[in-house]
């Protein structure tokens, strides 16, 4: 067992990095040891990246413990480059968090200032004269070809500068110079944001903590306003929301609400989130409260603005939408289901259900029924149940049947109708049995759909299974 | 005599005011207090169909004697619960509610293009199975719209139940639950009756394997599954044996009236039209045309083997080595 990481005070005592962890109990034996964990730390600092969000939505996260910010256009909201990082480094203070961070124009120099003590602010023009006193592993390099170049007496960037680059390239790979010409600035390097960067959002600071959700929702129904000219300016909509829900402690929440339709109405967007609030009610852990709200539009569509008519119409299909991403906003996506008719003789997939949010209210355009076929059950199982059925020949309609432990004696029955797999459609489908299917009533009156799957003398046995039900 | 009529007067506000709160036609009274003039107001409520008087909307099943025990047909601005005793009765329970669809449908020129808004518990779904496009235009719910729900809870349920009707945007909304929950108890139905009717929209609330229990619905309808009718030839003489148009076995269980009528209610979805049927189950039924129970053979009758040709040999040999 070795150390991992290492803090001031370890430091001062004299302990190093990948000490054996009995060697350094020997030097203090007062230890305080933790056992590492590499996934808690990647979370942790996820989850600063998500509070990083507050000034700028370009956050990258960089190795075990880097954070990017892109903050290009951004920093005058904060009253300047050095009020931002003085601002950023503050707040991470406080959460106890030991930080250094600089601004530069590449992300090459900024980690090297950053990580070798040069903290601050640097323009473009002073990149070489920075980096030249700064040791070789502000490089980004392997340790191993920092080792190489050590033993060479190379100890600092500035020896590596005024070299010529093309015995360098040869000897220690194109690596080398490319980190180079990256702290100075002669290389591109983008910086790739954890999260798409929303279309659209506004955020709202607050001078005092919310933790109330009648505060929440009207503060979203306040950032949805504030939204609303901006989809209008775009001709667009919102088809996904995103509300994020900045905590004093520095924990992010992020909630997403859909709309099955493009949406602007600042009454309906917020009324999403108070669903959405509810639903998450619990999880929801407000803490001492909330000092940030974002509102980001994470996926928008055109909007097609229609004329109110009188006939009402068209209020009726709105407050359908808006009760569909009501539901939806409440209970996910898969709770409200719509039956798209399909052109199958298949019945579970002649009629399948599937999740209206995606395949939104329209009617599907009329399926041209088949020439010939039977009365369709109108409630189907999911799965078809098995039965133990009796039959008086073979190939013949049951006597009786016994489904859920119940004995039922057959008195009518129609049939068969004969369906086949669909052999274009699955691999399997030409050598699938066929299904004998029945309609059938009972001495009860109720009547159900059984089929026998299977041919006698095919070798399997068939087997009889419940499908539907009639009325 | 004067003073006579005043008091007249006052009763009858009084009575409209009491009928206004419990939600119920007030020319019921006058029916009861002038015998005379109700083949006349019943008439009346046939002819009108849609609309029952003082502005409720009703909807009439179509058959007469069904229509008189519910006072002109079923509310369409209330709560109506339709019960199944038992879990394998859901077929004909919900059969009978997405008839009751149909006919409003068919009813409703406007509303028949809006959407129906089924919420079926998840549980019913996995004891009863899902709808079903094809079988549905077959039970003559064709050209209607149906939006299915699936929620895990009856909490759930409710809020969408409640929700939907607030929306207005669909033509009904059927509730489907299971037994009596407790969650769904006196209070919830009562709130949901009251959504009902501030909405204008019919809640029909579906108990699969339910007992009798006291609810805020108008009225309550037992269904039970009866013989399906014969298919019926030609010339009008029923085919033997075969399962023609379904028959619902109908009780009013609960209902205004005092009354608890029973009915065999035969469901035409070409027509989408109930007929009364006589309950005499089929079984007992001379057949009038009969059908031979298995088809004769395509090609030719099989010929008789003849005897004595064929030994096990085989057996007898493989003993024998």
């Amino acid at each position: 067992m070795r150390l991992t990481a290492l803090d001031r005070l370890a430091l001062a005592a004299g302990l190093t990095r990948l000490q054996g962890l009995a060697e350094a109990k020997a030097i203090r034996p007062g230890l305080d040891v933790h056992p590492a964990d590499a996934a808690a730390d990647a979370r942790f600092l996820a989850a600063i990246a998500d509070w990083c969000d507050r000034y700028t939505p370009l956050v990258s996260i960089d190795g075990e413990d880097g954070l990017f910010l892109d903050i290009t256009g951004c920093a005058h909201l904060f009253g300047g480059e050095q009020a931002l990082l003085d601002d950023l480094l503050r707040r991470l203070t406080g959460f106890g968090l030991e930080a250094h961070g600089a601004i530069s124009s590449f992300p090459g120099l900024s980690w090297a200032m950053a990580r070798h003590g040069a903290a601050g602010i640097a323009g473009e023009e002073e990149a070489e004269r920075i980096v030249a006193a700064l040791p070789l592993s502000a490089l980004r390099l392997e340790p191993e070809l920092v080792a190489r170049l050590e033993k060479l007496g190379l100890g600092r960037v500035g020896d590596l500068i005024g070299m010529p680059r093309a015995p360098l390239a040869r000897r220690f790979g194109p690596a080398l110079l490319l980190r180079l010409d990256q702290a100075l600035g002669i290389e591109e390097e983008p910086v790739s944001p954890r999260r798409p960067v929303a279309a659209l959002s506004v955020e709202r600071r607050l001078a005092e903590p919310v933790t109330g959700e009648e505060d929440l929702r009207m503060l979203s129904m306040r950032l949805a306003e504030a939204l609303k000219p901006q989809l209008e300016a775009r001709g667009l909509g919102g088809r996904l929301f995103e509300l994020l829900l900045f905590r004093v402690d520095g924990h992010v929440f992020r909630l997403q609400a859909g709309a099955s339709s493009p949406l602007r109405e600042p009454k309906r967007i917020a009324s999403l989130f108070s669903e959405r609030f509810q639903a998450v009610h619990d999880d929801l852990d407000a803490g001492f409260g909330f000092e940030m709200l974002r509102l980001n539009v994470a996926q928008a569509d055109a909007y097609d603005a229609a004329q109110q008519d009188f006939g009402g119409e068209r209020d009726r299909s709105e407050s359908l939408a808006a009760f569909i991403d009501q539901a939806v906003a409440r209970f996910g996506r898969d709770c409200l289901l719509i039956a798209a008719a399909r052109e199958s003789h298949r019945p579970e997939r002649a009629g399948a259900l599937s999740p209206v949010f995606e395949t939104g209210i329209s009617v599907a355009p009329s399926v041209s029924p088949l020439p010939f076929r039977m009365e369709r059950p109108f409630r189907l199982f999911a799965h078809p149940e098995k039965v133990e059925a009796t039959a008086g020949v073979p190939e013949g309609p049951p006597v009786n049947f016994r489904w859920r432990r119940t004995l039922h004696r057959v008195l009518r029955a129609e049939g068969p109708e004969r369906l086949a797999a669909e052999w274009w459609l699955h691999k399997d489908g030409e050598t699938a049995p066929p299904r004998d299917y029945y309609r059938i009533e009972d001495e009860g009156g109720r009547r159900y759909w059984l089929f026998r799957e299977g041919l006698y003398g095919s070798g399997a046995e068939p087997r009889w299974f419940m499908h539907g039900v009639f009325a | 005599m004067a003073g006579d009529a005043v008091a007249r007067e006052r009763l009858a506000a009084l009575r409209q005011t009491i009928a206004r709160i419990e939600g119920r036609a007030p020319e019921h009274f006058q029916e009861k207090q002038a015998p005379v003039a109700h083949p006349d107001t019943a008439g009346a409520q046939a002819g009108s169909g849609f609309r029952g008087g003082d502005g409720a909307r009703l909807l009439p099943l179509g058959v007469a004697a069904l229509d008189e025990a519910l006072q002109g047909g079923l509310p369409l601005d209330a709560m109506v619960e339709l019960r199944g005793e038992e879990m394998r009765d859901a077929g004909a329970v919900s059969g009978f509610a997405l008839s009751l669809c149909a006919r409003l449908t068919q009813e409703a020129g406007e509303a028949g293009r809006r959407f129906f808004f089924w919420i079926g518990e998840r549980m019913v779904a996995l004891d009863t199975g899902l709808p079903h496009l094809p079988g549905l235009a077959d039970h003559g719910f064709s050209h209607a719209r149906l939006l299915y729900a699936a929620p895990k809870k009856i909490e759930e349920a409710l809020w969408l139940a409640e929700q939907a009707l607030a929306s207005r945007a669909f033509a009904a909304v059927l509730m489907e639950v299971r037994g009596n929950p407790a969650r769904f108890g006196l209070t919830e139905s009562r709130r949901l009756s009251l959504k009902a009717r501030e909405a204008g929209l019919p809640l029909f609330v579906l108990r699969q394997a339910g007992a009798e229990e006291a609810g805020s619905a108008v009225f309550r309808l037992r269904v039970r599954p009866a013989p399906a009718s014969q298919r019926r030839l030609g010339s009008g003489s029923p085919l033997s044996g075969s399962l023609g148009f379904p028959v619902f076995h109908l009780a009013v269980e609960k209902s205004r009236l005092p009354v608890h009528a029973e009915f065999f209610l035969e469901w035409n979805p070409h027509d989408r039209r109930f007929r009364t049927v006589s309950p005499v189950p089929v079984s007992r039924r001379a057949p009038e045309n009969p059908v031979a129970a298995f088809s004769a053979s395509a090609d030719r009758p099989d010929r008789a083997r003849e005897m004595g040709h064929v030994l096990a040999f085989n057996g007898a040999f493989n003993r024998a080595s």
